[in-house]
């Protein structure tokens, strides 16, 4: 039949209007591919751009804190790895143009920031060459090279100019970095805050833990990094030096101090963020990359505390490099229903529940649908509602100690600073009646809190009292003011959050406080001008508010130390002085 | 919680708010139809007539090739033309029976023909659908009475309608289950009398919240039938992945639905069959979604299948600019087309015009390693791994790495930041070895 009806070519009846759509159309057909037709995410490109832009906060700390050349240094390894790449591109044959995919430029300013200021240019220049050229691209360019270039080329610079490469200046002196003070020294040499700001020696852009954690930020939110390798590369790392702290025998707050210092200093966050992370370097599997923060983390710790150098992420990380394929081979995941041919339906049951049928073998109602229940909803509600709880509870429990230990020892401090001869202090916290008195008396913006009887071999030699001025400009200023049979001994301040530069010189100027000092006066007056009077306190500049409000508490102790010597209650030690 | 998916996958923007509010209207062909023998897996159709015949719709024109084949009815009355080779939206040129339409819609009859369910048996329901010719719509084309018909058919225990739709783009299943929720239900309700022990399931993304609703609403009191509100997300309707998600169980390439217990009929399939099997109409109508930023009236058209693509988009309202890509499906998984004269068949769910075309922006360059093809991938391969090895013609590798459980969704390709081709690739591989296995 089908013979019959064979095919001769019947000439087209179409319109010419569609003959001559058709024809235009022949101009210029619409374009052919294979599925998928449309595509997202960023391009290589764009993912390195991100990269530099991420890095831009960190070379900026690095240029604030180390100078001009930084900035110079920066320039010339990005410079220098785009051309080493471009030429060797040339040289080899590589097909397209890499140059423009940005990767060299990532690679300069990851080297840049992974040098000390003081490196003489050509040597950064020789390693702007080994990274790009032998580790990247002579082994096939970009997504072919075994190491991370930037660090391979640290590597190499380190093993080629270890003095050079070792040398370390803070503010044109020559300083030791974080983490041999944190070796040499121990964890009380340590400034935390300037350690996450980065004022301190290191490489150009690994000591500002602040602008590296901005950029890590900013990467996580492009997507362009995931969380799984910086988090458990530096939870491991924290774990185990969590764990060597306990063994040396820290005590709470040391231990919070040293780990907080060893994550923060050398280029810790700069290689689980940014040099850990690279593609091309690192597992491409999510369980490999498990294993990969885990491995790095041990093998920083390894580094940093048995080994001979104070630093340990770059070798940790370029170790860890070699061993990635290794890594990807154990940890390559299984396909979808991987082996489930060779199963029996009643293995691969899922959850889907048998039809429940009545007596007489009809189908009821069930509903087998996934349904968020009020009942389970309350339960996870108050499943996390504990979880925060506990967290919030054990962070407390363990930041308690430390907190409370610091505030006793500043106080220690303040004590022995209004009133020196004093070797003991007798604190006590009733103080209603006095404070009672301070209220007749006109002082409401004052609460007394402490006062401490300050002894010398037995002997009482003064009191010292703790009040808190709630009159400041930004809130409570707390104080401690000593007095000796009536005079001022000296004023320190305990907490204070006045602005910066103007209350807070009430601190920071110890000519202000000073003026309290062994004065003849009961009341003293704040004045603008130069002082002409004992009782006459000369306010700091543009802040007559915080002037008034510490000196108005030190009245009020001096009022509240006259009513304790004329009470007639009076404590042992006060009447004796007497 | 409480939403059912799988791993992997992407969320492409879905640009179904052109047409997702647009009513099903149905379009009358004007031109010549155009039938292509193979709309279907397996062997092409017979032809049963010849040039110069007049033919009715719903006139059976070509018969099953073999047990893997389906039946065609012209869907309009007219005149065979001729049979010959015409391009089909495949791409290739596939024997044709091409039918000048004379317009008057001539029916043949089979309305005497119906009978109610209750009086037939298992055997005459299958026959009933293989008679009308009905194919999964989604795209596959695999003949419905074949996939009625497992060896184990004891084991069935779930039949799945896909009304997830996770393609872009696409809206015409949506509209059916807005439109027609009835026969939706009554179909599944046939499908589920060919197997007492199953239970069946409607399976939506969530994006569809008032199709879920309102089917929700007609199956209450059907003990059997569940609804579940998927996760937006695509490939949410690929086959192994919503049987996944919707049931905990694996399928992998090695294996049939069936092989879980499972079927899994796609929305315009079960409509078909409601149809063929209770108003005795055979497949001769679609649904098509006629869509993208170049078209002027976007819309979704009951379309009497073998109508050319150039009418529908014509009834679209045409282009308003030039198209760069003309899709035959949904963007992630339809073929381009080279030209519009080709017709609609069973499978086509839209036809889509796109200003713009991705795939031409950026030359593919080396993989960076990035692992985001790993991590999209919904059949857990390592795509960029495959690719290496496909393009290196390692077979052995390719298989070894499990290359075959690839379901060509498109989601590797989609994201990789080196805009490889990592989906043709593999895809150019997996027919090599299935060609093979075919021929060993």
């Amino acid at each position: 039949m089908a013979e019959e009806t064979v095919m001769k070519k019947t000439p087209s009846t179409a319109k010419p209007a569609e003959e001559k759509s058709v024809n235009k159309e022949k101009e210029s057909l619409p374009a052919i591919s294979a599925s998928p037709h449309i595509r997202k995410g960023p391009t290589t490109t764009g993912i390195m751009a991100d990269v530099l832009i991420a890095l831009v906060p960190a070379a900026a700390m690095g240029i604030y804190n180390f100078g001009y050349r930084a900035a110079l240094m920066i320039l010339i390894c990005i410079t220098g790895c785009m051309v080493f790449e471009y030429l060797s591109g040339l040289l080899l044959r590589r097909p397209g143009n890499t140059v423009r995919d940005l990767s060299a430029a990532v690679t300069g300013m990851l080297l840049a920031l992974n040098l000390p200021v003081d490196l003489p240019y050509w040597m950064a220049l020789l390693g702007c060459l080994f990274g790009i050229v032998v580790v990247k691209q002579l082994f096939g360019g970009i997504g072919q090279n075994f190491m991370n270039p930037a660090l391979a080329a640290r590597c190499f610079l380190v093993m080629s100019f270890v003095g050079p490469m070792t040398h370390f200046t803070y503010d044109a002196v020559t300083t030791a970095t974080p983490l041999y003070v944190l070796r040499t020294q121990g964890v009380g040499n340590i400034d935390l805050w300037s350690m996450f700001i980065g004022k301190e020696a290191g490489t150009i852009g690994e000591t500002s833990a602040a602008a590296l954690l901005l950029g890590a930020l900013y990467l996580l939110f492009r997507g362009v990094i995931r969380l799984t390798i910086p988090a458990s590369y530096i939870g491991t790392f924290s774990l185990l030096i969590l764990i060597y702290g306990l063994t040396e025998k820290m005590n709470a707050e040391e231990l919070f101090r040293y780990t907080v210092a060893h994550v923060t200093s050398g280029g810790l966050i700069l290689g689980a963020c940014y040099m850990a992370t690279d593609y091309t370097t690192s597992p491409i599997t999510g369980k490999g990359r498990i294993v990969y923060g885990i491995l790095l983390g041990l093998l920083t710790f390894f580094f940093r505390i048995f080994g001979s150098n104070t630093e340990g992420v770059s070798y940790a990380i370029i170790i860890g490099n070699l061993l990635v394929p290794m890594i990807e081979m154990v940890t390559k995941p299984k396909a979808f229903g991987h082996g489930y041919e060779k199963k029996s339906l009643s293995e691969n049951r899922g959850f889907l529940p048998p039809l429940v049928t009545d007596e007489e073998g009809k189908p009821v109602a069930d509903r087998s649908e996934k349904k968020n229940s009020p009942l389970r909803i309350l339960i996870s509600i108050c499943l996390i509602a504990l979880l925060a709880g506990g967290l919030l509870g054990a962070v407390y429990a363990l930041t308690k100690a430390p907190i409370e230990e610091t505030a006793n020892r500043k106080k220690q401090e303040s004590y022995r600073a209004v009133m020196s001869e004093a070797t003991d202090y007798i604190e006590t916290d009733d103080l209603e009646k006095e404070n009672a008195m301070l209220e007749k008396e006109g002082f409401a913006g004052v609460t007394l809190e402490i006062r401490a009887l300050a002894m010398k071999e037995d002997e009482p030699v003064g009191n010292i009292w703790v009040v808190t001025t709630h009159e400041g400009y930004a809130g409570d200023i707390r104080m401690a003011v000593g007095i000796r049979d009536g005079r001022v001994t000296g004023v320190e301040m305990l907490s204070i959050g006045e602005t910066a530069g103007l209350g807070l010189e009430a601190r920071d100027n110890p000519d202000f406080t000073a003026q309290y000092v062994d004065k003849n006066a009961d009341y003293f007056t704040v004045t603008k001008n130069s002082p002409q009077e004992e009782d006459q306190i000369q306010a700091i500049t543009g802040a007559t508010i915080t002037s008034g409000a510490v000196t108005n508490a030190v009245n009020a102790a001096l009022a509240a130390d006259r009513f304790l010597q004329s009470d007639s209650f009076v404590q042992e030690g006060g009447s004796e002085d007497e | 919680m409480g939403r059912f998916s799988f791993r992997g996958g992407v969320h492409p923007d879905d640009g179904k708010r052109l047409t997702e509010s647009k009513e099903i209207q149905e379009y009358i062909s004007r031109g010549e139809m155009v039938y292509p023998l193979s709309q279907h897996i397996g062997a092409p159709a017979r032809p049963l007539v010849k040039r110069g015949d007049r033919v009715l719709a719903g006139q059976l024109i070509a018969e099953a090739g073999g047990f893997v084949s389906a039946n065609i009815h012209a869907s309009v009355s007219g005149t065979v033309k001729a049979i010959e080779k015409r391009l089909t939206s495949g791409g290739g040129m596939e024997d044709s029976i091409v039918v000048e339409n004379d317009g008057t819609f001539e029916a043949v009859d089979y309305s005497e023909e119906i009978r109610p369910l209750e009086e037939l048996s298992r055997e005459d329901v299958i026959r009933i659908i293989r008679d009308a010719g009905v194919v999964g719509m989604g795209g596959a084309g695999f003949p419905t009475d074949v996939k009625l018909s497992p060896k184990n058919r004891e084991e069935i225990d779930c039949i799945i309608v896909n009304g997830a739709e996770c393609e872009p783009y696409l809206t015409s299943d949506y509209r059916r289950m807005m439109e027609e929720p009835e026969k939706l239900a009554a179909g599944l309700c046939i499908v589920l009398g060919l197997f007492p022990g199953a239970r069946g399931i409607i399976a939506i993304e969530d994006n569809k919240p008032a199709a879920i609703c309102r089917l929700k609403e007609l199956t209450k009191d059907e003990p059997r039938i569940t609804v579940n509100r998927m996760k937006t997300k695509y490939p949410q309707g690929a086959e192994r992945q919503l049987i996944y998600a919707n049931t905990g169980r694996y399928v992998n390439s090695y294996m049939l639905p069936a092989d879980a217990g499972c079927i899994v009929h796609n929305v315009d399939t079960i409509m078909s069959i409601y149809e063929a099997v209770a108003e005795r109409k055979p497949l001769t109508t679609r649904v098509v979604t006629v869509t993208g930023d170049c078209i002027a009236n976007p819309g979704n058209f009951l379309v009497r299948l073998g109508t050319s693509y150039r009418e529908l988009v014509e009834a679209a309202g045409g282009f308003t600019r030039k198209p760069a890509k003309l899709i035959s499906g949904g963007p992630m998984m339809g073929r381009a087309l080279i030209s519009l004269d080709v017709p609609v068949v069973k499978g086509t769910s839209a036809i889509l015009a796109l200003s713009h075309d991705d795939v031409a922006d950026k030359e593919p360059s080396a993989c960076i390693k990035c692992g985001k093809c790993v991590s999209v991938c919904p059949g857990r391969v390592m795509p960029n791994l495959l690719a290496d090895l496909a393009e290196a013609h390692d077979e052995e590798g390719f298989l070894a790495n499990e290359g075959m459980e690839c379901c060509e969704c498109g989601c590797c390709s989609y994201v990789c930041p080196a805009r490889r081709h990592l989906t043709q690739t593999i895809a150019g591989t997996r027919k090599q070895v299935l060609a093979k296995r075919k021929r060993g």
